[in-house]
């Protein structure tokens, strides 16, 4: 959690180098984004005063699963639900739009914790920011993830890092649990284990918006993952 | 033919705006705190193999780099630029000195056979060495057709067809898959990395191999005999009008007066 004052300066630090923008694939919501009209867009990595923006960045698997909830509203409705690296918390905050009971952000980035928040208020709904890290802690049967109707990742196979770390995850999560992936067929995602237990259940075409942040790139799908885990 | 996996070799070189200096003892140029970039034609070979991509193409891009360690940015912007992953082999920098085109030909055919490569993608020469041979060399190690020079390359049925620049006009050919292209310089234009695509690009991943790993005997073929500047040209000067420009061409005897 960041404390009163520091939570100030980030959100001054976020509002200026971010722009609101509509131009990705849910237009229906605000998010503070690093758009080309920001300084940052053309700056180099060493130059920027944000550590590793994640969370300013609407990550194209991000934006195929919001666009998803949107236009699937009755499957969130009523339900609680986990948006696992949420980023800008584009998925959280549509889950909520959709009418879930309950919507976590999670992201361990401090600083998507608070731009989190201020995209949430510019949606007008209410999510949940933490930053508790799932992928790292070693669940006991007395701390395992508390049960979610939906578990929601967008883009989180960008990392091969840590991909093991989220089959591991998944393993111990509520067998009832619904999981629902967004991603642009990133080498890591398409290579992963998991392959066998997904089934696609959409694609979106990116924005050109999205392919310029993306070289290379230029769909993203929506994934549902069954059993076996 | 959907899905080709594309392999990009990526040069690290003294950066084309640099002023090139020889080394005192001749032996070849000081490299040390110079900028470098990639070899502009590599640049060219990336951006084409990512359009492949975008174009549904190809479905996978790695770039390969052989030489230090500071290869590895340059395989960063070949990674920024959409190429889905790379692999560095690295070579200490006094191997580097005497690295030749059949090296990394033997090392860029091993790699192509490893990931089951359709196309092995260079440039069509490295603006530090100008050697033009790397390309040919991987065709012939995999016995793969080629086409170098390439100004246009499209697929049809199949098979690419490729427009070459050759000397005073083009020539379209066309070849089957598994081939080597190589890049030439009115392509097209590569795209300049932002922000975001270098930052996603810091997450993709990069194997980190050495020339043992795929059997490559990395001893030099030829040994440099020495290196100079080109001759000096003499200065010239600057005019104040055309009249004297005129003037003074009319004395040297170089237009009739
Ligand atoms: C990736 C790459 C590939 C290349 N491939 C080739 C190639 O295949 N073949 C090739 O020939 N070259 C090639 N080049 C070289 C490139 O084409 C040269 O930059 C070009 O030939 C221009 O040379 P220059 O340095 O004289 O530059 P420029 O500045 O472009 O000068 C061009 C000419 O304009 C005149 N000029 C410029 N400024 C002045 C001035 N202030 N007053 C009077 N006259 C002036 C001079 O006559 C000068 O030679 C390549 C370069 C790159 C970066
Ligand atoms: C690729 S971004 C995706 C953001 C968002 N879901 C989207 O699609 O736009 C990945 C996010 O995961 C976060 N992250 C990384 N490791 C994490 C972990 N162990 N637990 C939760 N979030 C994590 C990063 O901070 C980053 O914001």
């Amino acid at each position: 959690m960041v404390g009163g004052l520091c939570k100030t300066f980030l959100k001054c630090l976020i509002g200026q180098h971010t722009r609101l923008s509509r131009d990705h694939l849910t237009p229906e919501l605000i998010l503070h984004l690093i758009t080309p009209a920001c300084h940052l867009w053309h700056a180099s990595l060493e130059n920027s005063p944000l550590d590793d923006p994640f969370w300013a960045f609407y990550w194209p698997g991000g934006q195929a699963l919001t666009r998803y909830i949107l236009d699937n509203p009755g499957l969130f409705h009523g339900k609680t639900v986990l948006d696992l690296g949420s980023g800008c918390g584009s998925a959280a905050i549509a889950a909520a739009l959709a009418g879930a009971s309950k919507t976590v952000a999670n992201d361990i980035h401090p600083v998507a914790e608070v731009a989190i928040e201020m995209n949430m208020e510019k949606n007008g709904v209410q999510v949940k920011p933490e930053t508790y890290n799932y992928l790292m802690c070693q669940p006991t049967p007395s701390q395992n993830t508390p049960k979610f109707d939906i578990i929601l990742m967008g883009d989180m196979f960008y990392d091969p890092d840590f991909t093991h770390l989220i089959s591991k995850w998944l393993r111990s999560i509520h067998p009832d649990s619904m999981v629902l992936i967004g991603d642009p067929g990133r080498l890591p995602f398409r290579q992963h284990p998991l392959q066998s237990s997904l089934k696609c259940l959409h694609q979106y075409n990116l924005t050109k918006t999205s392919q310029l942040e993306n070289n290379g790139l230029t769909q993203a799908s929506i994934w549902l993952l069954h059993e076996p885990r | 033919m959907s899905g080709l996996r594309v392999i990009v070799g990526c040069k690290r070189v003294i950066d084309y705006a640099v002023k090139i200096r020889v080394k005192p003892d001749k032996t070849g140029v000081i490299t040390d705190g110079v900028k470098h970039s990639m070899n502009p034609f590599d640049e060219i070979a990336v951006e084409e193999a990512v359009r492949m991509k975008e174009k549904k193409l190809a479905s996978e891009v790695i770039a390969v780099s052989c030489g230090p360690i500071q290869c590895q940015e340059t395989l960063r912007t070949a990674m920024a630029m959409g190429a889905d992953k790379s692999i560095h082999v690295e070579v200490d920098a006094a191997t580097y000195e005497n690295l030749q085109p059949l090296h990394v030909a033997k090392i860029l055919s091993k790699v192509a056979q490893e990931e089951k490569a359709d196309i092995v993608f260079t440039g069509k020469q490295a603006i530090d060495d100008d050697c033009n041979q790397t390309g040919q060399m991987v065709a012939a190690l995999l016995d793969w057709p080629q086409a170098t020079f390439a100004s246009k390359i499209e697929k049809a049925n199949g098979e690419l067809t490729v427009t070459r620049e050759i000397d005073g006009g083009l020539e379209t050919i066309k070849v089957q898959v598994p081939a080597v292209l190589t890049a030439d310089l009115r392509l097209n234009e590569p795209r300049y990395a932002t922000l975001p695509n270098i930052m996603k690009a810091k997450k993709k991943p990069m194997a980190k191999k050495k020339p043992a790993d795929y059997g490559v005997d990395v001893g030099p073929r030829q040994s440099i005999l020495k290196v100079e500047d080109p001759p000096v040209r003499q200065a010239g000067s600057k005019l104040d009008s055309v009249e004297t420009l005129v003037t003074k061409l009319r004395d040297a005897g170089l237009v009739p007066s």
